[in-house]
């Protein structure tokens, strides 16, 4: 065997390690051993790590995710590779769940209000302090005058929270940030399906999307990213995407083709491509579907939505129309999605009906690469669907909070102050609450008004169980286990509402299990009745090792238990186009869209230095409230990057930084979510001279300018109803952003395949 | 006598067709590999620490408008210009294909980032400070970089060793798929593809054969070791002919 001097090198080295570490310093050769750190373990300290799967709690799907552990401390978040919703794959939100959990601004311990309410004079108590006074309060007051307001709640929590609030007698409203209120009464009525579904991307080889931002924002990102990139990869044939939305959203910057709609447009484009359906390739649609939908009458039915006649309303051409028709019928497995701004016009269900009609048309439900439906829960009584408010039964509870009805407001998990649209006044309504209890691991604008607070564990420090929704299209239940100690004085939501239940007693106490002490008894018993049935990815004889093995893979499943695909609906099409109404100046005038912030979400990220951080994909800013606009009026108004403007609605003014671009219309000016916090994040960073605070005060709320108009037909916020004016005011910001100057050359590198070649 | 283990070569391939720029490799790396929170100074100075980052372009005006992401990292050079300007040798090539920093060599004359045609790397012109709970949180296995020194991603090295280590343990070689560094490991499209090139039935290789295969700058003869798969755009504009 010949030796090369390296070989050699590498060899001695390694055989000299234990007794000559420290006197070879005089040898020159000896430096380049140093070389590869990768086989030289002198300097390595390789600490024991340990995983532990559990679930995801920074966005609403469910996610399954593993976290590793070291010494005790969460090091690192990455997706369950085993769990069918993210197989192994996460998103920015997932990954900085562990500043949520690090987080300096973390309540640390039950409190009692002492001072004014909303001076955040609080003193500490003990928990059986807090829960004896929490309890005695709601012992003394009519159950109808108290409210429980969660986040959507599903799984053994959704359980306990209904078991607690149906036993006592108040109301439980669920606070959905990104309201999909609207979408589900679109499917409830074009699917007959009571769930958001899954959209099989993957297979699917044209998708046709409305409105909905899938790759960035909408229901379920990352299992359609994961979707996404097979889709267009994963299979023989490259997938197409064409993205029908009034702003340029992350989707429609990946789209092969980007159409501009007039906000609340959406609808009479998709009836029109209905329409060329019925008129041109009725051979390629479901006949069935399509004479229930038609009442029998085919194209002439949609007389109305001929291309030519819509073109000018919506600002999609005659041929575009034409064409998104003709590759819809000339694909083998097309999908339509729809949701987004094309459901937040007044008008906004018609046109999810119309879309979401599309897909009944070219029957794709139940079909791979099309609309997959879920069951239901495998354990009775385990909510698989969260109970959600719509905006107006917000309105309505406003409404009884400043007419005095209501005593006690208990919050969990939900923002409302923040999150309604400031024209409510949520805020001051629940002022006029006696007392209001918040759960929150953190203070922000609703805990603000609190006064006591029971904070709840972060979610890596708790034990629960979720049902993902939009789930896979068959059953699945995550596991959630603590990852860590809890590192603050903290206790479960569900343990504070099992002890509240025990100490106001009666039939609250009653309707609980004695065996139910804790959230992790539930658990167990959930788990218990998992294990009864006997299928499965998980299945032992004894209730140890299915416990054991359901906490290690984060979960259960059985890809055999599929949802059924529902029949068709008897939902009609309209004959004349629903206009959609807008609140604000006409002439001269914007269109308002507002969109979920990438990162921020609807703001429960702002508190995370690393999602404040992270780059919008569109635009690249960060850390601030900016407002797209399109570069040419920009230009005629002499605005340029960084300029502060004025937004001005009936309802409210912003001020925030511009950011014109190419890629927004001319008609439009859009703005993220997410910053304009008072009281959430108030915690500083950065580097000494430039520290920061991370999310109070900072950049704009855009819903103190959203007029609160309903989504005719279910209650939900119209929140892309809105027209603006903008003014600039002449102050400037430095804009922080990625992008820059520095890199502009680049983009010559990047060559474009096109189709035919690849 | 301890046995040598195969020769190995650790590739990248980014498949801009399946990267939507979501910045879940951002944030991946940001929190494996302890790098400093980027305040807003950092980015209106131009400062902002990212191992990987995603560039945005602009290519034509409304309504004909397209948005284009490419994912940059180092691009572990074969032949890296950061290499020979280094006066102190704290930056050179290891024999697994890596472009290595040491980060107790360097004086922060930056004359590597100066050199780096691909602004791949970054510099701690500000001590990093993070919240003393949020300290909690960093990665043992990786240093943290004070102020005056480079850095740049490093493949996650560490996790490298760590595999390299458990599989020398078990006397065996490293198999495909052992580890991920931390981008791809999140990437939910599965836009990023790595391993060793010298192992004939890894992933990697068999991504980088596809013909739409270029690499960044490939004229300047640096031989990057990430390999980008070009975008398909049906629609291109004046596209490249591409074999």
């Amino acid at each position: 065997m010949k030796t090369s001097r390296r070989k050699f090198l590498q060899w001695s080295g390694i055989g000299a390690l234990g007794a000559v570490v420290f006197s070879g310093c005089g040898i020159p050769e000896k430096e380049l051993l140093v070389q590869s750190p990768a086989l030289i373990p002198e300097d390595l300290v390789s600490g024991l790590e340990a995983w532990y799967a559990t679930s995801c709690g920074q966005c609403a799907v469910g996610e399954g995710i593993i976290v590793r552990v070291i010494e005790g401390r969460a090091i690192k978040i990455e997706g369950n590779p085993d769990h069918p919703i993210s197989r192994g794959k996460s998103s920015a939100q997932c990954q900085a769940g562990l500043q949520a959990l690090y987080n300096p601004q973390r309540l640390a311990a039950p409190m009692k209000l002492r001072g004014a309410r909303g001076s955040g004079d609080y003193e500490e108590i003990s928990w059986e302090a807090a829960l004896s006074e929490v309890a005695e309060l709601l012992k003394g007051q009519a159950p109808a005058s108290v409210v429980l307001l969660t986040e959507p709640l599903r799984g053994s929590l959704g359980m306990v929270a209904r078991t607690f609030m149906e036993a006592y007698g108040g109301q439980h409203l669920g606070y959905e940030a990104l309201e999909q209120t609207t979408l589900r009464v679109a499917l409830k009525q074009v699917f007959g399906a009571d769930q958001l579904p899954d959209f099989d991307i993957d297979h699917a080889d044209f998708v046709l999307s409305f409105g909905s931002d899938f790759l960035s924002s909408w229901l379920s990102p990352v299992r359609f990213n994961r979707g996404y990139g097979e889709f267009r990869q994963g299979g023989n044939t490259r997938g197409a995407l064409v993205q029908v939305e009034s702003r340029f959203s992350m989707t429609a910057a990946n789209a092969d083709r980007w159409v501009y709609v007039r906000p609340g447009r959406e609808g009479e484009v998709a009836l029109s491509v209905a329409y060329v359906l019925l008129a041109e390739h009725s051979e390629r649609l479901d006949p069935a579907a399509a004479n229930i939908l038609t009442r029998g009458r085919g194209a002439a039915a949609l007389e109305a939505f001929r291309p030519e006649a819509v073109a000018a309303s919506t600002g999609v051409s005659e041929e575009q129309i034409k064409e998104l028709a003709k590759a819809l019928a000339e694909h083998q497995r097309p999908l339509v999605i729809g949701g987004g701004s094309a459901g937040a016009g007044t008008n906004g269900l018609s046109n999810l009906e119309a879309i979401y009609a599309l897909d009944s048309l070219l029957g794709v439900l139940g079909k791979s690469g099309g609309v997959l439906f879920s069951p239901g829960a495998p354990v009775d009584g385990l909510p698989a669907a969260p109970k959600v408010g719509s905006f107006a039964d917000w309105q309505a509870l406003a409404d009884r909070m400043r007419g005095g009805g209501v005593k006690v407001a208990l919050v969990h998990g939900a923002n409302p102050v923040y999150g309604l649209p400031a024209d409510l006044g949520f805020g001051d309504a629940l002022g006029r609450a006696e007392v209001v209890v918040s759960f929150s691991s953190f203070m922000d604008e609703t805990t603000a008004l609190a006064d006591y607070i029971l904070p709840d564990h972060v979610y890596l420090e708790a034990w629960g169980d979720d049902i993902p929704e939009p789930g896979p299209g068959y059953q699945v239940v995550t596991f959630q286990q603590p990852v860590v100690k809890p590192l603050v004085n903290t206790a479960a939501f569900a343990d504070s509402l099992l002890g509240l239940a025990r100490r106001i007693g009666g039939k609250v106490d009653q309707a609980f299990p004695k065996t139910w002490a804790t959230m992790k008894d539930v658990l167990r018993d959930t788990a218990r009745k998992l294990q009864a049935q006997g299928r499965g990815s998980v299945q032992a004889a004894s209730f140890d090792a299915f416990w054991n093995t359901v906490l290690q893979r984060g979960g259960w499943w059985d890809v055999n238990r599929k949802g059924a695909t529902p029949g068709l609906s008897p939902i009609r099409l309209p004959a004349s186009p629903v206009e959609p109404q807008f609140a604000g100046p006409g002439a001269g005038g914007f269109y308002l869209v507002p969109f979920a912030s990438h990162s921020l979400g609807d703001g429960k990220g702002a508190n995370l230095p690393w999602l404040q951080a992270t780059p919008d994909p569109v635009t690249t800013a960060t850390w601030q409230t900016w407002v797209e606009i399109n570069s040419r009026p920009a230009e005629a108004m002499g605005i340029k990057v960084g300029d502060e403007l004025e937004i001005s609605s009936p309802r409210g003014v912003l001020r925030a930084l511009a950011y014109p671009h190419p890629g927004v219309s001319p008609e439009v000016v859009c703005i993220p979510t997410g910053q304009g916090h008072t009281h959430y994040g108030d915690y500083e960073v950065g580097p000494d001279l430039y520290r920061i605070r991370v999310a109070r005060d900072r950049g704009a709320n855009v819903l103190s300018v959203v007029a609160p108009s309903q989504v005719d037909g279910t209650g939900a916020l119209a929140w892309a109803s809105t027209r603006v004016s903008v003014r600039k005011t002449g102050a400037f910001y430095r804009l922080p952003r990625l992008e820059g100057p520095v890199f502009a050359d680049f983009r010559a590198v990047e060559e474009h395949v096109p189709l035919s070649t690849a | 006598m301890v046995s040598t283990p195969r020769e190995r070569k650790w590739q990248m391939v980014v498949d801009m067709d399946r990267c939507t720029g979501c910045q879940a490799c951002v944030v991946a790396c940001q929190v494996e590999n302890n790098i400093p929170i980027n305040s807003e100074s950092h980015y209106q100075q131009g400062r902002a620490m990212q191992w990987i980052r995603i560039e945005r372009y602009w290519e034509g005006e409304f309504p004909n408008v397209k948005a284009r992401f490419i994912p940059f990292l180092c691009q572990q050079c074969n032949n890296a210009p950061c290499e020979p300007v280094c006066p102190v040798f704290a930056t050179y090539h290891n024999n697994e294909g890596l472009n290595v920093q040491v980060y107790n060599r360097c004086v922060g004359t930056r004359f590597c980032a100066n050199n780096c045609p691909y602004h791949a790397r970054s510099f701690n012109f500000w001590e990093p400070v993070w919240p003393e709970a949020m300290r909690n949180q960093l990665n043992p296995d990786v240093t943290v970089r004070s102020r005056g020194i480079m850095e740049k991603c490093t493949f996650c090295i560490q996790r490298i060793r760590r595999a390299e280590l458990d599989a020398k343990r078990e006397g065996r070689e490293v198999r495909d798929g052992d580890f991920q560094p931390a981008c791809a490991q999140a990437c939910p499209t599965s836009a990023l593809v790595f391993g060793d090139s010298k192992d004939p039935a890894s992933r990697v290789n068999e991504a980088a054969k596809s013909s739409r295969r270029f690499r960044l700058r490939e004229e300047l003869g640096t031989e990057p070791n990430v390999i980008y798969l070009s975008k398909v755009d049906p629609e291109a504009r004046g596209a490249a002919g591409h074999a």
